[in-house]
């Protein structure tokens, strides 16, 4: 059971690290709280049988680094990063435009 | 025949009123956030502003509509998008008459000018594309169009105009829009009136459904929606998709320039 246990929380801790790490978003937050879960069962497991829990340990440190990135990852401002560009490319567009349009009488 | 006469002015009027320009004037700017549904978390993916300018010729103003769509620098390294949309148009009657768009999405570049010719109802089109070596290709067409055929850009700032609050609920209309050299029929049916919250306040709002009548791009039934604003101004705030490889939804954030204060 506390076997089952650990893999199921490796397998969630390196989900949630990819996902922390991947812009996703809040989804990210489904493997971490998974991770939390499995980990302490295995804890709690490990502790009643008197078994080693430095792993379970370890995957709780990295289940907390992908909590603090994902958390940080949300809380950052959603930004575009076109404006030099785009104004530029803009400018050539409308001119090109303005080009095209010359030629044509609005129809009243 | 005075009855006739007094009938041909009446529906004369009323189509000129139809046709005139009442709600969208140039320096407007709508900000949106749109997002993809992943395994029903929202994810917000780029971002869609739908501006108006006015741009001079040495004869004529025009009204130019333009929707830019630009993914959040977070998804940049992943799945970059750059992509504009724009139609300039007659400012009175929103009369479109050139369209361009061009797609720049993860490495897939297309480009696509349609001349319009109202006249002669014919359209000339360029189609552009990017061969693997980096180099382009033009294919050019001529298109014969209907009366009412639009582009994409000009078919939804046309919609804004329409005289939605004299429409029942449950009624329906269809536009034929010109898409990659295709007309397609869109039917926009009204749903509802009802009150929604959004960034920009709590609005009251015309519940529009759209739908394909040729062409599966749009899934399900009732499931691509749009809400615009039951006012003067009829602002898009909300809209939700549903296309083949899930849905989404586009949320505005801001609203500037407005036509009615």
């Amino acid at each position: 059971m506390r076997f089952i246990f650990i893999i199921l929380g490796i397998i969630s801790t390196i989900l949630a690290l990819v996902l922390s790490i991947l812009p996703f978003g809040t989804i990210a937050f489904v493997p971490i709280v998974s991770a939390l879960i499995f980990s302490l069962i295995a804890f709690k497991i490990s502790k009643k049988e008197g078994k080693s829990s430095s792993l379970i340990k370890i995957l709780l440190v990295f289940v907390i680094i992908a909590l603090g990135l994902t958390i940080y990852n949300i809380s950052k401002p959603n930004i575009v990063n076109d404006e030099i560009e785009s104004i530029s490319k803009e400018n050539q567009t409308t001119e090109d435009s303005i080009e095209e349009l010359e030629s044509i009488d609005i129809e009243e | 025949m005075r009855r006739i006469i007094c009938t041909f002015f009446v529906v004369l009027i009323a189509t000129l009123s139809f046709a005139q320009n009442k709600t969208i004037a140039a320096g407007e700017k709508l900000t949106f956030t749109a997002s993809y549904n992943m395994s029903g978390f929202l994810t917000d993916l780029a971002q869609v502003t739908m501006e108006t300018s006015t741009v001079k010729t040495s004869k004529n103003t025009f009204l130019r509509l333009r929707f830019k769509a630009n993914t959040y620098t977070k998804w940049d390294s992943y799945f970059k998008i750059d992509d504009y949309y724009e139609s300039y148009v007659n400012p009175e009657t929103l009369q479109p008459y050139l369209y361009k768009r061009e797609i720049n999405e993860g490495g897939y570049y297309k480009f696509m000018q349609y001349n319009f010719d109202p006249k002669a109802k014919s359209v000339k089109s360029v189609k552009r594309k990017k061969r693997k070596d980096g180099t382009f290709w033009d294919e050019n067409s001529n298109l014969s169009i209907g009366e009412n055929t639009r582009d994409i850009v000009t078919t939804l700032y046309h919609i804004r105009n329409l005289d939605l609050d004299k429409a029942a609920i449950g009624s329906s209309d269809t536009f034929t829009v010109l898409f990659d050299n295709k007309q397609t029929k869109v039917k926009f049916t009204l749903l509802a009136k009802e009150t929604i919250a959004t960034n920009i306040g709590k609005k009251e709002c015309y519940k529009l459904s759209i739908s394909l009548n040729d062409g599966d791009v749009l899934k399900g039934t009732n499931s691509n929606l749009i809400w615009l604003t039951a006012d003067a101004n009829k602002i898009p705030v909300l809209a939700k998709f549903k296309i083949a490889i899930g849905n989404g939804e586009l949320k505005i954030q801001s609203a500037t320039g407005l036509k009615h204060k």
